[in-house]
């Protein structure tokens, strides 16, 4: 008697095994269809996988004249950059634009220490950061975008370039204390003299007449010789040539990075519930397919709606900093992106590289760049750095930087 | 400030990496600013592309400049700021559609906006959402993104304004074509009420038409009613025969490079030929 009733039992759980697997077949097939077929009814799903928080940096003009110098390790844009470590500042063969030779220009820095959530976190990357440089001519950048599409090239050429730096919280340049807040604060020891033209770079090379300016290429003497250097440098007025600012009018406007949460700007975000209108087995038909298809549009004006959406919650931002394994970028435009073949391991500690920062377009609004045909713009920049933030020798240590430009052509 | 502390978190100063969530300390008055005002947004607008700031910057006078380069809008501002005051939206419809899942069905609600000044420009907009207000925005967003210019003739005399369209043109999508055919200045618009509603949009006041298909299918007859005003300026009339004057481009226009205008000039028209 018991074994037939375990028998019943038994197939009754076959039966109701049976059933569920049906219902769960039938399922699949059908959202695969859904899928497959309406691109456009799909894309929410894909967004909600892995939400990491993301921090914003905003530009701001500067409020006291002491914030932005580098012992108060300031995140800035434009000008001059606050070098971390100021003695041994990069060579100047990394410091050229590999197609035209020009020296680079500074483009923005980001303070970004690791701390002790992340799992890389050690003594030396008390303080970190990460400076970005690229030549301002499109030509250049237009050329850079097939040489970093080039996986393991023998020379890599590029126009734009990232270098990191890091220091123990004990070092020889800064105090272990944090900084006071009134502008008195003082480095411990005086950097390496700089270029007098554009204020960058390693001024190792001087004035052959004077002596006294000191200049990083040939061609930053000859630009600060033709505007003005030329009736200065007899009259030795050696006091006011070695002024803290720079000399070139061609550098951007400098600025502050300020930060901010993106979590701070979520206010309409929750489509919590949705009406249940009992419209009787109502699949997507033909017509509204073609509908969608033809106004959702490709993959490349989707990507741009959710990168436009994701921005419009901050519109002023420049900067998106998040820095974690998983992390993905946001991109503008869906091709000219990377695969993770496409990002090269790091050249000192051989690990692979993952994604830190971007820098946004807006970026270039806020530095009044001109808007001609070959004037500077791209639609992100994308940094990866090494995940490990490898110690290395002193230093500045070359990261890989992606660059993604607007398609000119008309959709 | 709290993360001043010597080395708990790592680095001195604000720096990015590291703020959790609870890290609220240091905001300044960034964040109270943000959060008070929703509207001024609209003002707050940064431009992403060239474009955007070239006409941020007001150097582009007039959304005809850049129909003539055929360079593409990807920010609606752009159409804001050009026409956008005398810009009216509708909404067509609000259809829900439904997704078959293991949970039930999943609604959303797909809406059909027209944006028009009345004054031969139009744009149709279409956005899937969970709520009826985000799909209706969206669709607002997609329609500034998509107007296009409306071409008008004359029916017989070229007195007044142009009042209708330049000749027979008709435009499909799926089984829907719709036919507009010139009309006699007061004959008033000769459609049905779908067609009729983009049409006023577009600023065309009198036209005859004719449709076929299934035009129960209203994103299809919109969108067929939109292909059609799409074609009126693809139509070769001969009042266009004239040989072409090429212009600079608004991003070639403003350049500093002034000494060299010559080359760009035939450049463009070289372009242009080769085309």
């Amino acid at each position: 008697m018991s074994k037939e009733m375990e028998f019943d039992a038994n197939e009754e759980k076959l039966k109701t095994l049976r059933v569920s697997s049906l219902d769960e077949e039938e399922d699949d097939n059908e959202a695969q269809v859904d899928e497959i077929d309406d691109p456009d009814l799909s894309t929410d799903e894909d967004e909600e996988g892995e939400v990491h928080p993301v921090t914003l940096g905003f530009v701001e003009k500067l409020k006291n004249k002491w914030s932005l110098l580098r012992h108060y390790f300031p995140s800035k844009a434009g000008g001059t950059p606050a070098w971390l470590d100021p003695i041994n500042l990069p060579s100047e063969k990394s410091s050229l634009c590999d197609f035209c030779s020009e020296p680079l220009q500074f483009l923005l820095q980001v303070y970004g220490p690791l701390t002790e959530e992340s799992t890389f976190h050690h003594e030396s990357t008390f303080h970190r950061a990460l400076f970005v440089f690229m030549c301002p001519s499109m030509a250049c950048l237009l050329r850079d975008q097939h040489e970093q599409w080039k996986r393991h090239p023998e020379k890599p050429c590029r126009s734009v370039k990232v270098f990191r730096c890091q220091l123990p919280q004990t070092n020889s340049f800064y105090s272990g204390k944090p900084p006071s807040e009134d502008g008195t604060e003082q480095p411990l020891t005086a950097g390496a003299k700089l270029c007098n033209w554009c204020g960058t770079w390693k001024g190792d090379k001087v004035c052959s007449s004077c002596r006294k300016a000191r200049y990083c290429s040939g061609k930053h003497q000859a630009a600060h010789w033709r505007s003005g250097h030329r009736l200065a440098c007899t009259r030795l007025q050696t006091s006011l040539e070695m002024s803290e600012s720079a000399a070139s009018n061609s550098l951007w406007p400098q600025y502050e990075i300020t930060i901010e949460d993106e979590c701070e700007f979520e206010n309409e975000m929750s489509d919590s519930e949705y009406s249940n209108i009992l419209v009787s087995g109502n699949r997507v038909d033909e017509s509204v397919r073609s509908l969608m298809d033809d106004f959702a549009g490709d993959d490349d004006k989707r990507s741009w709606a959710s990168f436009q959406e994701r921005i419009s919650r901050a519109p002023e931002q420049v900067l998106r900093y998040c820095r974690s394994a998983k992390a993905k970028a946001l991109w503008p435009v869906h091709s000219g992106r990377p695969s993770r073949s496409d990002i090269p391991a790091c050249n000192y500690c051989g690990g692979t590289r993952c994604f830190e920062f971007q820098v946004l377009p807006q970026l270039l609004y806020y530095f009044g760049v001109q808007n001609d045909v070959d004037s500077l713009d791209w639609a992100t920049i994308v940094v990866y750095t090494c995940e490990a933030s490898c110690k290395g020798d002193e230093g500045y240590k070359e990261e890989f930087a992606w660059v993604q430009l607007v398609s000119q052509s008309a959709p | 400030m709290a993360e001043r502390g010597a080395g708990d978190r790592g680095g001195f100063g604000r720096g990015f990496g590291g703020r959790g969530r609870g890290d609220r300390g240091g905001r300044g008055g960034r964040g109270g600013r943000r959060g008070g005002r929703r509207d001024s947004d609209e003002k707050e607008w940064v431009p992403v592309t060239k474009l955007g700031r070239l006409v941020r910057d007001g150097k582009i006078k007039s959304i005809e400049q850049i129909y003539l380069h055929s360079l593409p809008i990807k920010e609606y501002q752009i159409i804001d700021i050009l026409i956008g005051p005398s810009l009216k939206d509708e909404v067509m419809k609000i259809m829900p559609v439904q997704k078959q899942t293991r949970a039930g069905q999943r609604t959303r609600f797909k809406a059909f906006v027209v944006v028009g000044d009345g004054n031969g420009h139009v744009g149709l907009g279409v956005k899937c959402s969970k709520e009826v207000a985000t799909a209706i925005r969206g669709s607002i967003i997609l329609a500034k993104l998509s107007v296009i210019p409306v071409r008008r003739g004359y029916w017989g005399n070229k007195i007044g304004k142009p009042h209708t369209v330049p000749c027979k043109v008709t435009g499909k999508c799926g089984s829907v074509t719709v036919r507009m055919v010139p009309a006699p200045r007061g004959a008033g618009i000769v459609a049905a009420r779908v067609p009729k509603k983009v049409l006023q949009f577009a600023g065309i006041e009198d036209v005859f038409t004719s449709s076929r298909g299934s035009t129960k299918t209203l994103g299809n007859f919109v969108k067929a009613t939109f292909d059609c005003l799409l074609k009126t300026y693809g139509f070769l009339t001969p009042d266009l025969w004239r040989e072409t004057r090429f212009s600079k481009s608004p991003f070639q226009e403003y350049t500093d490079l002034l000494a060299k205008p010559t080359t760009k000039v035939v450049h463009v028209v070289e372009d242009a030929e080769a085309a």
